[in-house]
């Protein structure tokens, strides 16, 4: 079940470039199972149809599956079964979006917000110039 | 189990509830805060972890119901539109809030007058002037003097970055000739009375870690303590209690290990805010008082006013860093604040723009906007949003009306048996004629600034943060909960000084208004002390 989870999620979100693989293959398995609560046997039951419907088509399972068959094959159980890509697709983006070296690559640093903060320029508030022009703008009583 | 009798006895240790108990403190009366939440730890807030987006939908989430925590009672929201919003501890919602610091403006206090609905407050902006100037200064407001929207205001640090997100915006703005100004904030934009000043970190909405926000249990509370004033933590008050002339005569309280206690006092001051203020009061019925207490008029509960909001967010092509700085405090607009009947609706609204969202924030933007599939395009799909997102919430003006009300619940209660709050609430056509306008005005600054694609939310489910007008002030107590110096027409030794006392919303972020109520009432009574208890 993990190994046919971690192909899913490498579909859901594919490699971003050489340095970052799919979700799957990143680790986010682990996070999507421990997060997936009342959705648990939806996702059981679509990781089971997936692997079924490999093995009907000659492979081992649904990561044995040729890469270009999988997306295809996912969409076809996806519509069997309601809410089971869309539940897997949003607790693997809660993961992914977290993930290290996902979040270095965004640009970030790896770490959490405090206590480096972040440096802000004050910014030109002499494009305040035309506002100060424009005179009163609240009513006298 | 009866404690020691205390002069005054504030119930809520919020924004109205701190600067209450401040202000008093002077007078070396006893004074004795009951708060049904606890002292935050900001080493704990979300903001120390890198999962720190996980905890907005979970602890540090906006709803009481959502969250889970004993010291939060849960409300019940389905008939409304707009879901309740608070946070109990000490510093209350100030907690979580984004620290957005406007004034009313005088056109506020006269709407009656002025736009011939609603009503007029029995005070004005001149009265509460010298309260807000003070506030000011406790909460350590930053912002720029200036403002042509406002009178002329001094406020003590200076005002929050704009980055080039703020800039861009700004220049939208320009483009089309619309007022826009630096947000006032209550953040230190510098180190202020021993607070470490804010090193840009985002999200103030699930508490500052850095302590930099002006809650209220790193302003007025330090100082209140140090000052004599008794705040007890985890003390859950059920009801006022009154005595056989129909005074306040204290009240009884649930400590943490569930023992009951009362606690007599000559005064009682009530600062629950829009929502715990009446249900304390409907709670606290008698013999005398079957309807609740401090209720002759029937207005307990009724005229609630939140701000309806609408959120509009802008994709723009070019990175903005919006991940950096305060992320709901950058610069406001109030061009369409005061009212012009030709626009089809009266009163107005406030832009306040907001910045970016983290990593996972987008994501969960890209699921709800339906543009970021999975599979093969998911990687540009995220990168045409990625820090590119801005955007506003606009802060329309809410009319008061008396079917819009909080009453008790007959079934949900709190952790300790104490009825819930129940939300009746309509928007109203004013409001939703007035949505309408906004967010197109909205679209049209952000695409004037660069967006290249918006994306409009009205009203806004989750934004019932602001919470109004269910004990409103006013001279005649046949249509009023408190006159004009927050006494309670029935009960003369009773209180409210929270936000329920408003008679009208403005259409800007309350809290400081609230608090310089608080001290322009606190300010009366203390010049009043021989008459007081009478």
């Amino acid at each position: 079940m993990q190994r046919t989870l971690s192909a899913v999620l490498d579909e859901l979100i594919p490699a971003r470039d050489e340095e970052i693989p799919g979700a799957g293959s990143l680790g986010i398995g682990a996070f999507v199972e421990t997060q997936l609560g009342d959705a648990s046997s939806l996702a059981s039951s679509g990781l089971t149809a997936l692997d079924a419907r490999a093995r009907d088509r000659g492979a081992a399972d649904f990561a044995d599956l040729p890469t270009e068959e999988r997306a295809p094959l996912l969409d076809e159980v996806a519509a069997q079964h309601p809410g089971f890509v869309e539940s897997l697709f949003f607790h693997a983006c809660m993961g992914y979006y977290q993930n290290p070296a996902v979040v270095t690559a965004l640009g970030l640093e790896p770490r959490p917000p405090h206590p480096d903060g972040y440096e802000l320029e004050p910014g030109d508030l002499g494009l305040l110039a035309d506002v100060r022009k424009s005179g009163k703008l609240y009513r006298d009583v | 189990m009866s404690e020691e009798p205390v002069d005054v006895l504030i119930i809520g240790a919020g924004a109205a509830g701190a600067a209450m108990a401040w202000s008093l403190a002077e007078t070396r009366m006893r004074i004795v805060c009951l708060e049904q939440g606890g002292w935050m730890n900001p080493a704990e807030y979300p903001t120390t972890r890198s999962d720190w987006e996980m905890d907005r939908l979970g602890a540090f989430g906006l709803s009481p119901n959502g969250r889970g925590r004993r010291e939060d009672y849960p409300v019940n929201d389905s008939e409304s539109p707009i879901k309740i919003s608070n946070f109990n501890a000490v510093g209350g919602s100030t907690i979580l809030y984004a620290a957005h610091f406007p004034r009313l403006h005088p056109s506020d206090f006269r709407v009656k007058t002025l736009d011939g609905v609603a009503d007029d407050w029995p005070i004005d902006y001149t009265s509460l002037e010298p309260w807000y100037d003070l506030n000011a200064r406790m909460m350590g407001v930053a912002g720029l003097a200036g403002d042509p929207a406002y009178p002329p205001k001094e406020l003590p640090l200076p005002p929050v970055p704009l980055g080039k997100l703020g800039e861009t915006l700004a220049r939208g703005f320009n483009r089309l000739g619309w007022h826009w100004w630096p947000s006032d904030s209550a953040i230190a934009t510098r180190d202020y009375e021993g607070r470490a000043a804010c090193i840009n970190l985002g999200p103030c909405i699930i508490g500052c870690a850095q302590g930099a926000k002006g809650s209220t249990d790193v302003t007025y509370w330090p100082v209140a303590i140090r000052e004599g004033v008794e705040l007890r933590t985890h003390c859950r008050v059920r009801e006022i209690t009154v005595d056989e002339n129909g005074m306040a005569s204290g009240a009884t309280y649930i400590d943490e290990e569930g023992i009951e206690h009362q606690q007599p006092a000559e005064i009682v001051v009530v600062a629950c805010n829009g929502v715990g203020t009446p249900r304390l009061l409907l709670n606290s019925r008698s013999d005398r008082f079957p309807d609740g207490l401090a209720n002759s008029s029937g207005l307990v509960g009724r005229n609630l006013m939140f701000h309806p909001y609408a959120m509009v967010t802008g994709i723009f092509d070019e990175r903005l860093e919006g991940y950096k700085g305060p992320t709901g405090c950058s610069i406001i607009s109030q061009e369409f604040y005061e009212t012009d009947s030709t626009r089809g609706f009266l009163r107005g609204y406030s832009f306040e723009m907001l910045r970016g969202m983290g990593p996972i924030s987008t994501a969960l933007f890209g699921l709800s906007s339906r543009r970021l599939p999975w599979g093969a395009d998911h990687h540009t799909a995220y990168e045409d949003i990625w820090d590119r997102t801005a955007g506003m919430v606009v802060i329309c003006e809410d009319l008061p009306e008396p079917e819009n009300r909080v009453t008790l619940d007959p079934e949900l209660t709190d952790a300790d048996g104490i009825p819930a709050p129940k939300i009746q609430y309509r928007l109203s056509d004013n409001s939703r004629k007035m949505l309408d306008h906004a967010a197109a005005r909205g679209i049209e600054v952000l695409e004037s600034a660069g967006a290249k694609e918006t994306r409009v939310e009205a009203p806004l489910p989750p934004a019932g943060w602001h919470l109004m007008g269910t004990a409103r002030m006013g001279r005649d107590p046949a249509s009023s909960v408190v006159d004009p110096f927050g006494r309670s027409h029935d009960v003369k030794n009773l209180f409210i000084v929270d936000g329920s006392v408003f008679v009208t919303a403005g259409g800007v972020n309350p809290t400081n208004t609230i608090q310089a109520i608080a001290l322009y009432v606190a300010d009366h009574m203390k010049k009043n002390l021989d008459q007081l208890f009478d």
